[in-house]
């Protein structure tokens, strides 16, 4: 459905986005995931033809950006970061000039606005000045003028910010549910977020992607299996040869403080092996907690690298991001 | 594409009643035309005076007229995409399926109209006028034509350094700026010796444009000159806005 190969972005002399290329087939809900200033906002600027790429190619719903604009704009319905709306206009009035301006016929207006007013939970609205909204509303003001031309694809830049937890609850749920009928991008910094929506996630960090896959992929690719950890009193040097010999026990690490720190390995879980084999002993068992990788120590993981091994390179980075949003600030591109 | 471009000019002229610059706007020109009908007022009571001189003075005879359009035409234009961009609604806009030529076309239409609704009120004016004295058609209905050519003219300018910049008074000064230049070319024809100089600067002579209308003269020249600038500047409207996107 979004097809994105090798796609660019070069403000000044750097690289905002670098060859970012990725795939999304029809019906998939895609998160798109990275720090402020990573360049998601830029990524998806470009999908949507608002801003012009470098380099690279983007092609939606069959449709090529380079040669076929309007019918890509056509299939894209796009919920820009801070919900851009005409404060003067009323919800209804709204709505009716996204659809007219959509290319809805007329008599299909009417039915498509009620649609979108129930879908989006703002019928209490309809009649409301845009202006006097909250931000609650706004948001889903803005989400259906995305969706009031049923577009097959949805982009939405970080959709939930500045909301209260109520109200991301109900977007979150709405976005979900959106999810069976469009094919949907969705960026945020929120990790959270992409674990409870998102069927795949793409990590991007300083305009590159560092990672592609579903959430539990992630998790086991990245940061290997989950841990065992054991507060024990017992002989430290039996006990890790004995605990090594475990099923499902890959490698046991011993800590300062005394404690077992036992690396998982496959899908077998050896904790009531453990509890036997410490009553079998004689030992005292004062502690035990399992502990899987969550999406957030990926992201960490990915995203601010090993301090230790290149602090350098991260700060170079750090320098670039900077540099880069003040370089988007005097072109009068960020917000 | 018509239906497209009709929820554009719509959109615009909701946004134009619907804030308080354009009832100032209006209360500012309904005055000085006022301003202007009283002068034509005295100047028929006055027996010397030929009754033909009034229209000169409605349209383009007195300084007012020309203040009127280059301080009030840059306040009609300064919002059009310059606030768009600054609110972040002009990515909606360049996203839906439209043209930035059909953007453009939009804004200008609706600033076209609004101007045009300025002048309305000075058809009490044509009135009053007609039932007590002898009115010629001509030279109104031509100084109506030549109103609307200067106006849009004018507002394409304008509509250029709105796309030019984010911020409203900004584009309103620039504007102002470019308006004066194409005003005082006019001005600047006397100064000129050489005849292929003079020649051309009296093709752009806004003060002869006005002085021929208001006489009921419509000249073809006067007719193409401003509407084939409202094109250019309207085409290069069209491509500081693609130019612009993203910023």
């Amino acid at each position: 459905m979004i097809e994105v190969e090798g796609l660019t972005k070069r403000f000044v002399d750097r690289d905002v986005v670098a060859d970012v290329s990725f795939f999304v087939p029809e019906g998939e809900v895609l998160g798109f995931l990275g720090p402020n200033g990573a360049g998601k906002t830029t990524t998806m600027r470009m999908i949507t033809g608002y801003l012009a790429a470098t380099a690279g190619r983007v092609r939606v719903a069959g449709h090529s950006l380079e040669t076929d604009p309007l019918a890509v704009r056509a299939s894209i319905g796009y919920l820009p970061e801070n919900v851009p709306l005409y404060p003067e206009m009323r919800v209804e009035e709204y709505l009716r000039f996204r659809a007219a301006v959509e290319g809805i016929p007329r008599k299909l207006i009417r039915s498509r606005l009620d649609e979108v007013v129930e879908r989006c939970l703002i019928a209490e609205v309809r009649r409301q000045v845009v202006g006097t909204l909250s931000k609650g509303y706004r948001q889903r003001v803005g989400l259906a003028g995305a969706l009031i031309h049923k577009p097959p694809v949805l982009v939405l830049d970080e959709p939930t910010v500045g909301l209260d937890p109520r109200q991301i609850v109900k977007v979150r749920e709405l976005i979900a549910e959106l999810g069976r009928e469009h094919t949907v991008i969705l960026s945020t910094h929120i990790l959270p977020e992409v674990e409870q929506i998102c069927r795949r996630v793409l990590i991007i960090d300083g305009g590159r992607l560092v990672a592609d896959g579903t959430p539990e992929e992630l998790r086991g690719a990245l940061l290997g299996d989950a841990e065992l950890h054991l507060e024990l009193d017992a002989p430290q040097a039996e006990a890790t040869v004995a605990l090594r010999m475990l099923d499902g026990v890959g490698e046991v690490k011993t800590e300062s403080d005394g404690t077992f720190r036992l690396v998982l390995e496959g899908a077998v879980d050896p904790r009531r092996q453990v509890f036997e084999l410490v009553v079998a002993r004689g030992w005292t068992l004062m502690e035990m907690a399992r502990s899987v990788p969550s999406l957030e120590d990926v992201f960490l993981r990915l995203t601010t690298r090993d301090a230790a091994a290149d602090e350098e390179a991260e700060n170079t980075r750090k320098k670039a991001v900077a540099d880069n949003e003040e370089a988007i600030e005097e072109v009068g591109y960020g917000q | 594409m018509g239906s497209k471009l009709f929820a554009l000019v719509r959109r615009e002229l909701g946004a134009y009643f619907s804030s308080p610059l354009a009832y100032v706007v209006l209360t500012a020109c309904t005055v000085v035309n006022g301003w202007v009908f009283f002068l034509i007022v005295s100047y028929l009571n006055d027996p010397r005076t030929a009754p033909m001189a009034a229209f000169k003075l409605l349209f383009g005879g007195t300084i007012f007229f020309w203040l009127l359009l280059l301080f009030v035409l840059p306040v009609i234009t300064m919002r059009l995409l310059a606030e768009e961009r600054r609110s972040g609604t002009l990515e909606v806009l360049l996203t839906a399926p439209v043209t930035e030529f059909q953007v453009i076309l939009g804004k200008f239409l609706a600033s076209l109209v609004f101007y045009l609704f300025l002048w309305l009120p000075t058809l009490a004016h044509v009135a009053l006028l007609a039932r007590y004295s002898p009115l010629e058609w001509g030279p109104v209905v031509a100084g109506y034509l030549g109103v609307a050519l200067l106006g849009s003219m004018f507002l394409s300018m304008g509509l250029l350094t709105s796309a030019l910049v984010r911020n409203q008074i900004v584009a309103a000064v620039f504007a102002f700026a470019l308006l004066v230049v194409v005003f005082s070319l006019g001005l600047v024809e006397g100064l000129v010796t050489a005849p292929t100089w003079k020649g051309v600067l009296s093709h752009m002579n806004l003060w002869s444009l006005m002085d021929d209308f208001s006489r009921g003269l419509v000249d073809t020249r006067w007719v193409i000159y401003p509407l084939s600038v409202t094109g250019l500047f309207l085409f290069l409207a069209t491509k500081a806005l693609e130019a612009s996107k993203g910023r």
